[in-house]
C-alpha cells in the first residue's frame, strides 16, 4: 500500500495553511478593492459615479476598456489641463465631451492610487451609494417609527381584567346566594328570593340612593369633562402627520446630516413664513446625491429630478418644471399672523421650541396644539431679552421700573395686545 | 362752544328735512323688522317653520358641523421650483416706475408681493411729482387685474385669433394703403416716451406714416396762445410753491389741470403755517361749479364760463392798466380786490386759466407778464411736455379720413370714438378707413369699430421712458410678467413692440429703449451705471442731455440751445384777443363739463374703487348728474331740491345742447354753482369699458363744443324737467356729526395774533370750578410705556383729494359694495372726507344791516348756498384711549392695545353693532355680506375673480359677513416697521412707518407717529396751538389730533370779542339743557 504522502496531522495543517493563506488572499483582494473605494469616495465621488450615469464628470464603469493605457490615466488625473494643451487626441475628446468642465488635478495621488481607483471603478459599484448618508439607517427600519414592542396592548389586558371581575362577581354572587340560602334554611327563613341581575340591581339601587345619587354625578361630571376637552380639541391637530408627496425625511436630514433648520427653510429668518424650500436649495445636494443607502432613496430623490425637470444622466435641465404639491403640517388659521423672523431673530426662540425634536421625525409632525391658548401662554411666561437691543432700551428702562425685580414677560409689553396677531 | 357759525354737511340737514332728521339718530338707517315679525302671531303661526322643524335643524347642523370640524383639511403648500433669488415669500420687493395715461403722469414705486403689484406709492426721488400720486394713480392697480382686458389678439367684434394672422393682417393693411397711395396715419394721445417716439418714427418712416395726437381733455388754446405770446407751442412749468397770491380762473390745478400731483404738492407747501412759518399763499378762485380747487380757495367768486374772458380782461386791465373792452357783468369789486392781491405781490403770484380758449389764455399770458410772473413762478424755458393734443390736427384727420383718403389708421392709447364731440362724427369717418388697428390694452368704444385689435400690455408690464418736461426722465419698468401670455392665451404685446415689428425691427423693446437712451445719454461714462442708477431711482433730472443730443443732430440748433424764451413783452395783439372775447355772450343756462377727482377723463373708468369713490365736493359715488345751485332749481325750473336718498330719488332734468338731447340726468343741489349755470362731469357714460363702467351716468364728451380752432368745455344750454327721478348713491348725509362743534377754523389775521384762535377748549364745571373739560378723567389712565400712535391732521393743508380714501381701500382690502349697498349707507370706507359748508355771512354783518337774530341766520345760510365755505376733514377711527366702543363690547372682540391702538379682532367679533352705536364718529363699518363670495357682487367687487383677488394685501384679513371692521391705523404697517427696526437692533426713526393716509398725502397733510417720542413730527403738531380733537369735552381722548383750519380771509374780524361773549353764553344754555336731560 502506497503510503500516504502526507500523515493525517499534517493534511490537517496543510489544510488549515491553504485555508489561512487563502483567506489572507482573499482579505488582500478585498484590501486592495476597499481603498480603491475609499479612494474614490475621497477623491472622485463628487464629481463621478462608479456606475454608467454621469455625474459632473462621466461614469467611470468600464473605464479601463475607454483609456489609451494607464498612464495616460496617471497623467490624467494628476493634470488634465496638461494633457489637453498637450494635443493628446483622446484627452481633447473627452475634455470636449464635458462641456470643457476641467477635471480638477489630483497630483496627491500616486500611480498606484489610481490604479486602485481605476479597478474599484471599471468593475462598477452601482448598488453601492456614492456618498452614503451618515449612519444611514438600518435598511430594516427605514422609517423609524415601526418601534412598537411586542408587549401587551393595555385595553385588552384591562378588558380581560374586566371580564375576570365580571365572573368572579358572577361566581361570588351565587355563591353567597347558595350560602345564604343554606343559612337561611338553617335558620327556617324563606329562601332568597331568586332576583335576576336586573332586579337585583334595582334591589340595590332602592337601597343605596345615596350612593347611585354620588355615582351619577361622577358620570356626568366626567362626561362633561370629556364633552368640554372633545370640542375644545375641534381644529387642532396636533400629531397630524400626513404623508408626503416625496418621503423626505427630517430625521436624515437634520438629525443624522446634521443640516441647520434655517438652510432650507430660509425664510425663517427674514420672513412671516419659515417657508417650504424651493426645489433649487434640494437641488444644491441632490445634484450630487442621487441615491442613498436607504431602500427606495433613489425613486424619492428622482421625484426632484422630475420637479426641477433635471436628467442625471446628461446633467442637463429640461426647463420643464413641476411644482412640488406638498402637504402642509403647520396650518394657522387666516386671520393669524406669526411672524417667524420676529420669534427666530428678535426673540431667539428655538426651533424646536415649537416644532418639537424635529431631528428625530421621519415624517414631520404638528408637535404644538398651535391653539390661542398655547400662544398666549408662551407669551405669559417668556422673558424678554432686551439687552443688547438698542430697540428696547427705552422700554426696557421704563418695563423695569415698573416691574421691580419681577420677571419682564412678552405679556408685560403688550404682548397679549389682539391686534399684534390679529389684523 | 367755540364757534358759532353753522356747519352742514348737506342742504338737507341745512334745512332739517325731517326724513334727515329721523335718519341722523340711526347708525343704521335701514329698519330691520324684527320686533315686527315676532309680535305678528298669525305670520308666526303660518311660517312654514315649526319650532320641531327648528330643532331638527339645530340638531342637523350642530351635527353636521363636528362632523365637518373632525376631519383634518388637507392643505396643499407650492413652494417655487427654482425661486427668483430676489423673492423671499412673505416679504414685500419695491420697484420704481412710473405711471402715464395720456392724462395724469406720476413717478411710482410699486410694491409687489411674490410677483403681484399690489400697492403704489409715490415716488419722492421724483422731482416732477415730488412723491406725491392721486387717488386716480394709487387705484391704477386694479385695472391691472382686470377680467376685462384682452386676452389676445382679435377683431374689433371680439373674434379672437394668434399673433401671426394679426400681424398678417396689419401688414396687408398697411401694403394696401401703401398701393392705394392712402396715408397711414397713427392716432395717440400725448406721447411723453422718447423711445416710443423714436418706435413711432421708425414706423413712420417705414411706412410713411403721420402722428396725430389728440387728447380726451385738450389744452390745445393753452399751447396755440404760448406759441403766439412767445413763439414754442409749449406748456411751462408752474411753480405754485413759489407764489404767495394765487388766482385760478377755473383752472382744478390741485386734480385735473395740467398736472395735479405736482401743483397740489407745492401748493400744500403754500398752506403750511407753523411758528417757523407765517406766511400762507392767498388762493382766489373764478369758477362756475364748486370745484376741489375752488372749494380750497381763499375767496371764491362764481361765474359763468362765458363771462371767464370778461373777467380775465378787467383783470388785466387793473394789473397793467390799459383799457381793452370789456363786456359786462363783470364784479368790478371782486377784480379790484384780486388785483390789489397781486399788484402788491408782483413776481410773487400766479395766474392760471383752464379755458382752452387761445384768446382768454392770451391775455392770462399778458397778466403774468405784466407781473413779472415768468421770472419766478412760471418758468417756460422747462417746459411741461404732457400735454401735446392738437384739435386741429385731430380734425383735419377726420376730414380726409372722409375723403377716403386714409388708407390705415393705428389708434395707440387714444379712444375719440369715446372723447370726440358727437358733431365732429369720428365714427362715419372712421368706417371710412381702410384697415383700423387698435393697440388698446382693454376694451374701449374705439377698438370695437376696429378691424385688428393688437392689444398692448399695462403699464404695470411694460417697458418704457417718459420725459414729463424738459430734463426730467423717468422709467416704467415691468413689475409682473405679462398675466394674458401663452401658452393658455394668445396673450398682449408691447404696442411699441407691434409698431417695431411691422416696421421690420425685430428687435424687444427693452432692447430697443435701452439702445435708445445709449443714444440720447451718450455724454455720460459709464452708461451701465447710468441705466442701473436711473432705473433704481425711477426718476432722473438731466439739465444738460437733451441739448447735447440736439447738438450732435443739428449744430444750427447751437443757437437755440441758450437762448430763453423771451417773456418781456407781449407781442400779440390783445386788443383783438379782447375784442373776440368781448364778443362771447352766454345764454340763460350754461353747461360745464368737468373731470371729476374720481373719473378723471375717464380711462380709468372700469375701475370701481374709482366708481365708488365718493365725489369729495357732492359725495355722490357710481354716476354722473347735473349740479345745480339750489336758487337755480327752485326758482328757474320747478325740480325739488330736497329728496330722501334711501325712499326717494331726486328729479331728473333733460339737457339739451346745441340740439343735442342728453338722456335724463339726475340734478343734484350744489351750493356755490354759479346761478345760471349747470355742471356735468365727463368721464362717465361709457359703453365699451368693462362690467363695472357700461352703462354708468351719460357721455358728455359728444357735446363739446369745437369752436375757434379748440375744443370748449362749456357750451350754452337749455333744460327741461324730466318726468322721472332717478335713484343717486350719495354718501352725503350718512354718519353726520349731530350738528357738535367738529370742525374749527379762523383767519390767518387772527392766528397771527393768537395761535389758538378759533380754537377756544371748552370748560366744564368740576367741583365748584370752571375747568377745561379734558382735566377732568372719568376713567384711570392707562400708561403707555413703549410706543403711543397717534395722527395728526392739517385741515388747513388739507386739499380732499381723496387719495387717502383710494390708499387705504388698497391697503386694506376694503371691499367695493355697489351702487345699492351705498345707497343703504353701507359703504365700507374706512376713512371718509366729510365735507362741510358754512356761511361768509356773520352775526356783525348781520347786525350792521339792522336785522334781528333769527333772520340773520337765515341770511346766514342763504348766503351760504350761493357760495359756502368749504371745510374738508379726513375722518378714520379716532382710536380714542376712552373709546365707547370698547366698553359696549359684549364678547371683547374691541379693546385697546398697550400702544394705544383701538383694535378690532374679527375672529372674534359676533355682529351685535352696538360698537357702531356707541361710535361717536361713526366710523365702524359692518359686513352686511360676505362681499368676495356673494354674487350679487360680482359686478362691483374686484376680490370676486380669480384675476381680481390678485389685488388683496396678504398682509390685511379678508373680514367676513357679520363682522364690524374699521380703520386699523394701518396695524400691520407698525408690525412689519417694528420688527425691522428691532432686528436691526436700533431705535425706530420717526417717519419710518407710514400709514397708508398718510403716506399717500400728496400735500403732507397726514402725519402718522409715536405720540411718546417728544422728538416726532405728530408730536410737535399734538403740542401746536391749533390742536384740537374732535368731541375731547366727552373725555374719549382720540389720538388723533387736527389742526384748525387757517384761511387768508377776512372773517368776522370786527364783530370776533362779541361773537365770542354770545357764543359762551349760547354755549352755557345748552350745557343746562344737557344736564336736565341727562
Amino acid at each position: 500500500m502506497r503510503k500516504s504522502y502526507l500523515n493525517p496531522q499534517r493534511k490537517a495543517f496543510v489544510i488549515l495553511h491553504f485555508l489561512i493563506f487563502s483567506l489572507l488572499f482573499l482579505s488582500f483582494q478585498n484590501a486592495s478593492a476597499a481603498d480603491g473605494k475609499s479612494l474614490f469616495k475621497q477623491n472622485c465621488a463628487s464629481c463621478h459615479k462608479p456606475c454608467d450615469d454621469k455625474l459632473i464628470g462621466p461614469g467611470l464603469k468600464g473605464v479601463m476598456s475607454r483609456i489609451p493605457s494607464l498612464d495616460w490615466a496617471h497623467n490624467w488625473v494628476k493634470n488634465s489641463t496638461k494633457m489637453v494643451n498637450s494635443g493628446d487626441a483622446y484627452a481633447k475628446k473627452v475634455f470636449g465631451e464635458n462641456g470643457g468642465s476641467v477635471m480638477t488635478a489630483q497630483p496627491q495621488l500616486s500611480n498606484e492610487d489610481i490604479d486602485a481607483i481605476l479597478k474599484y471603478a471599471d468593475a462598477g459599484d452601482c448598488a453601492t451609494k456614492p456618498v452614503p448618508t451618515a449612519g444611514g439607517g438600518n435598511p430594516s427600519e427605514p422609517n423609524g417609527d415601526n418601534t412598537t414592542s411586542g408587549g401587551l396592548d393595555p385595553f385588552w389586558v384591562l378588558l380581560a381584567v374586566v371580564g375576570v371581575l365580571i365572573i368572579l362577581t358572577m361566581v361570588l354572587r351565587s355563591t353567597k346566594r347558595s350560602l345564604k340560602n343554606v343559612l337561611n334554611e338553617k335558620q327556617g327563613l324563606a329562601p332568597e328570593p331568586d332576583r335576576t341581575i336586573w332586579e337585583s340591581f334595582k334591589y340595590w339601587c332602592e337601597n343605596n340612593k345615596r350612593m347611585v345619587a354620588v355615582i351619577i354625578l361622577f358620570f356626568v361630571c366626567v362626561g362633561v369633562k370629556t364633552c368640554w376637552y372633545t370640542v375644545k380639541d375641534i381644529g387642532v391637530y396636533q400629531g397630524y402627520h400626513p404623508e408626503q408627496p416625496i418621503k423626505f425625511s427630517h430625521k436624515i436630514h437634520a438629525g443624522d446630516n446634521g443640516i441647520q433648520c434655517v438652510y432650507c427653510h430660509s425664510g425663517a429668518e427674514k420672513s412671516k413664513t419659515a417657508g417650504v424650500p424651493s426645489v433649487n436649495v434640494c437641488m444644491n445636494c441632490h445634484k450630487g446625491i442621487q441615491e442613498t443607502a436607504n431602500p427606495g432613496s433613489k425613486e424619492e430623490i428622482a421625484k426632484i429630478y422630475a420637479a426641477a425637470g433635471y436628467d442625471p444622466k446628461t446633467g442637463t435641465y429640461s426647463g420643464i418644471e413641476k411644482p412640488i404639491l406638498w402637504n402642509k403640517v403647520h396650518v394657522l388659521p387666516d386671520f393669524v399672523y406669526f411672524p417667524h423672523s420676529q420669534h427666530v431673530m428678535v426673540g431667539k426662540v428655538e426651533c424646536e421650541t415649537c416644532h418639537g425634536d424635529v431631528k428625530k421625525m421621519t415624517t414631520v409632525e404638528q408637535f404644538s396644539p398651535l391653539t390661542m391658548g398655547w400662544c398666549i401662554n408662551c407669551h405669559r411666561t417668556t422673558e424678554v431679552k432686551m439687552e443688547g437691543n438698542k430697540y428696547y432700551d427705552d422700554l426696557h428702562a421704563k418695563l423695569k421700573a415698573k416691574y421691580k425685580g419681577q420677571p419682564i414677560t412678552v405679556a408685560n409689553m403688550g404682548g397679549l395686545d389682539c391686534a399684534k396677531c390679529h389684523y | 362752544m367755540g364757534n358759532s357759525k353753522k356747519y352742514w354737511k348737506g342742504l338737507d340737514e341745512l334745512n332739517d328735512n325731517p326724513a334727515f332728521l329721523k335718519q341722523r339718530d340711526n347708525e343704521f338707517n335701514e329698519y330691520v323688522p324684527v320686533d315686527q315679525f315676532l309680535a305678528n302671531t298669525t305670520a308666526m303661526e303660518e311660517s312654514s317653520t315649526s319650532r320641531r322643524d327648528f330643532l331638527k335643524f339645530l340638531g342637523f347642523s350642530v351635527t353636521a358641523a363636528t362632523l365637518a370640524a373632525c376631519e383634518t383639511p388637507v392643505m396643499k403648500v407650492v413652494p417655487y421650483v427654482t425661486k427668483p433669488a430676489e423673492v423671499t415669500p412673505g416679504m414685500p420687493n419695491w420697484y420704481a416706475s412710473s405711471y402715464f395715461d395720456g392724462h395724469d403722469y406720476c413717478s411710482i414705486i410699486v410694491k409687489t408681493r411674490e410677483g403681484r403689484p399690489i400697492k403704489i406709492e409715490g415716488n419722492a426721488l421724483s422731482k416732477v411729482s415730488n412723491g406725491g400720486v392721486s387717488a386716480r394713480v394709487q387705484a391704477s392697480v386694479l385695472s391691472l387685474y382686470d377680467a376685462d382686458r384682452f386676452h389676445g389678439p382679435q377683431t374689433g367684434k371680439g373674434v379672437e385669433m394668434d399673433w401671426a394672422k394679426a400681424d398678417g393682417l396689419v401688414k396687408a393693411g398697411l401694403e394696401k394703403a401703401a398701393s392705394d397711395r392712402k396715408e397711414v396715419v397713427i392716432l395717440s394721445s400725448t406721447i411723453i416716451s422718447p423711445s416710443t417716439k423714436a418706435a413711432i418714427a421708425e414706423f413712420a418712416g417705414k411706412h410713411g406714416a403721420k402722428h396725430v395726437t389728440f387728447d380726451a381733455i385738450s389744452y390745445s388754446g393753452m399751447l396755440e396762445a404760448n406759441k403766439n405770446s412767445f413763439g414754442q407751442a409749449v406748456i411751462p412749468s408752474y411753480h405754485f410753491d413759489k407764489a404767495r397770491v394765487i388766482v385760478s380762473f377755473g383752472a382744478d390745478f390741485l386734480t385735473n389741470w395740467l398736472n395735479p400731483i405736482q401743483f397740489s404738492k407745492q401748493y400744500g407747501k403754500t398752506r403750511k403755517i407753523g411758528k417757523e412759518k407765517k406766511e400762507m399763499s392767498k388762493h382766489i378762485q373764478f369758477e362756475s361749479i364748486l370745484s376741489l380747487t375752488g372749494s380750497n380757495a381763499d375767496e371764491r367768486h362764481p361765474i359763468k364760463p362765458s363771462q371767464t374772458g370778461a373777467y380775465v380782461v378787467a383783470l388785466y386791465n387793473k394789473v397793467s392798466g390799459s383799457s381793452l373792452p370789456v363786456s359786462g357783468g363783470v364784479d368790478e369789486h371782486a377784480i379790484a380786490d384780486t388785483a390789489k392781491w397781486l399788484m402788491d405781490h408782483k413776481g410773487k403770484s400766479l395766474v392760471v386759466c383752464g379755458s382752452n380758449d387761445v384768446n382768454i389764455q392770451l391775455v392770462v399770458n399778458a397778466i403774468n407778464q405784466a407781473l413779472g410772473n415768468y421770472e419766478s413762478t412760471i418758468d417756460i424755458n422747462t417746459p411741461n411736455y404732457t400735454k401735446q393734443g392738437n384739435d386741429q390736427d385731430f380734425v383735419n384727420l377726420i376730414e380726409s379720413m372722409n375723403a377716403g383718403k386714409v388708407g390705415a389708421v393705428l389708434v395707440y392709447n387714444c379712444n375719440p370714438a369715446y372723447t370726440a364731440p358727437a358733431k365732429l362724427k369720428f365714427a362715419e369717418a372712421f368706417a371710412k378707413v381702410g384697415t383700423k388697428i387698435s393697440l388698446a390694452s382693454r376694451s374701449d368704444e374705439t377698438s370695437l369699430l376696429c378691424d385688428v385689435v393688437c392689444p398692448d400690455h399695462n403699464y404695470l408690464e411694460s417697458w418704457n421712458d417718459y420725459n414729463p418736461s424738459k430734463g426730467h426722465y423717468s422709467l416704467q419698468q415691468p413689475t409682473i410678467s405679462p398675466l394674458y401670455a401663452a401658452p393658455r392665451f394668445h396673450g398682449s404685446r408691447q404696442a411699441q413692440e407691434s409698431l417695431l415689428s411691422w416696421s421690420g425691427n425685430k428687435s424687444d423693446y427693452h432692447t430697443f429703449m435701452t439702445g435708445n437712451w445709449k443714444t440720447m445719454f451718450n455724454n455720460t461714462s459709464d452708461s451701465a451705471t447710468f441705466w442701473n442708477q436711473s432705473l433704481h431711482d425711477g426718476a432722473i433730472y438731466i439739465e444738460s442731455v437733451s441739448e447735447a443730443k440736439e447738438d450732435k443732430k443739428d449744430s444750427k440748433h447751437d443757437s437755440k440751445k441758450d437762448k430763453a424764451i423771451e417773456t418781456e413783452a407781449p407781442k400779440t395783439d390783445l386788443r383783438s384777443a379782447a375784442a373776440k372775447i368781448a364778443e362771447m355772450k352766454g345764454k340763460d343756462t350754461e353747461v360745464v363739463f368737468y373731470e371729476s377727482t374720481a373719473m378723471g377723463s375717464g380711462v380709468l373708468a372700469n375701475n370701481p374703487w374709482l366708481q365708488e369713490l365718493p365725489d369729495p365736493i357732492t359725495k355722490i359715488t357710481w354716476d354722473n348728474y347735473i349740479t345745480m345751485n339750489p336758487a337755480d332749481m327752485a326758482g328757474k325750473y320747478n325740480i325739488l331740491e330736497r329728496f330722501d336718498q334711501l325712499e326717494d330719488a331726486p328729479d331728473t332734468a333733460i339737457v339739451t345742447i346745441e340740439g343735442l338731447a342728453l338722456a335724463a340726468l339726475p340734478v343734484f343741489p350744489q351750493p356755490g354753482q354759479a346761478l345760471g349755470t349747470i355742471g356735468i362731469a365727463l368721464g362717465y357714460g361709457r359703453t365699451n369699458s368693462g362690467k363695472a363702467a357700461n352703462e354708468i351716468g351719460v357721455n358728455v364728451y359728444k357735446t363739446v363744443q369745437w369752436a375757434n380752432g379748440t375744443m370748449q368745455y362749456h357750451a350754452d344750454a337749455s333744460l327741461v324737467k324730466g318726468t322721472e327721478t332717478y335713484p343717486i348713491a350719495c354718501t352725503q348725509t350718512h354718519h353726520t356729526m349731530m350738528g357738535r362743534d367738529v370742525v374749527k377754523e379762523t383767519s390767518l389775521m387772527a392766528w397771527m395774533d393768537d395761535a389758538a384762535a378759533g380754537n377756544e377748549k371748552e370748560t366744564i364745571n368740576h367741583k365748584g370750578q370752571n375747568v377745561v373739560a379734558t382735566e377732568v378723567n372719568l376713567w384711570n389712565d392707562f400708561d403707555r410705556l413703549g410706543h403711543k400712535w397717534g395722527l395728526a391732521i392739517d385741515l388747513n393743508s388739507c386739499i380732499g383729494c381723496a387719495a387717502c380714501v383710494v390708499a387705504c381701500n388698497v391697503e386694506n382690502n376694503v371691499p367695493v359694495v355697489g351702487k345699492l349697498e351705498v345707497r343703504r349707507s353701507r359703504e365700507m370706507h374706512w376713512i371718509r372726507i366729510d365735507r362741510y359748508y358754512s356761511s361768509d355771512m356773520s352775526k356783525a354783518k348781520g347786525k350792521e344791516k339792522g336785522i334781528g337774530k333769527i333772520e340773520t341766520y337765515r341770511e346766514m345760510e342763504h348766503a351760504a348756498s350761493a357760495n359756502p365755505r368749504v371745510v374738508f376733514q379726513p375722518l378714520m377711527c379716532q382710536h380714542c384711549n376712552h373709546a365707547p366702543c370698547e366698553t359696549v363690547c359684549p364678547v371683547l372682540a374691541t379693546s385697546h392695545s398697550g400702544e394705544g391702538l383701538n383694535m378690532m379682532t374679527y375672529n372674534r367679533c359676533v355682529g351685535t353693532r352696538y360698537c357702531a352705536n356707541n361710535c361717536p364718529f361713526k366710523v365702524r363699518r359692518f359686513n352686511w355680506f360676505n362681499y368676495t363670495g356673494n354674487k350679487n357682487f360680482a359686478g362691483v367687487n374686484p376680490g370676486m375673480d380669480d384675476i381680481g383677488r390678485m389685488v388683496l394685501n396678504p398682509d390685511v384679513v379678508v373680514r367676513s359677513r357679520g363682522v364690524m371692521e374699521k380703520c386699523s391705523m394701518c396695524v400691520q404697517r407698525i408690525q412689519a416697521g417694528k420688527l425691522v427696526a428691532k432686528k436691526e437692533g436700533r431705535k425706530l426713526v420717526d417717519g419710518e412707518i407710514q400709514t397708508a393716509c398718510s403716506q399717500s398725502c400728496p400735500t403732507n397733510a397726514i402725519i402718522f407717529g409715536d405720540l411718546n417720542d417728544a422728538e416726532s413730527e405728530v408730536s410737535k403738531w399734538h403740542a401746536d396751538a391749533r390742536n384740537y380733537k374732535m368731541l375731547e369735552e366727552t373725555g374719549i381722548k382720540p389720538s388723533v389730533a387736527y389742526l384748525t383750519k387757517v384761511r387768508n380771509a377776512e372773517m368776522e374780524e370786527e364783530g370776533k370779542e362779541e361773537k365770542h361773549k354770545e357764543g359762551e353764553k349760547h354755549e352755557g344754555a345748552e350745557k343746562k339743557e344737557e344736564k336736565s336731560h341727562s
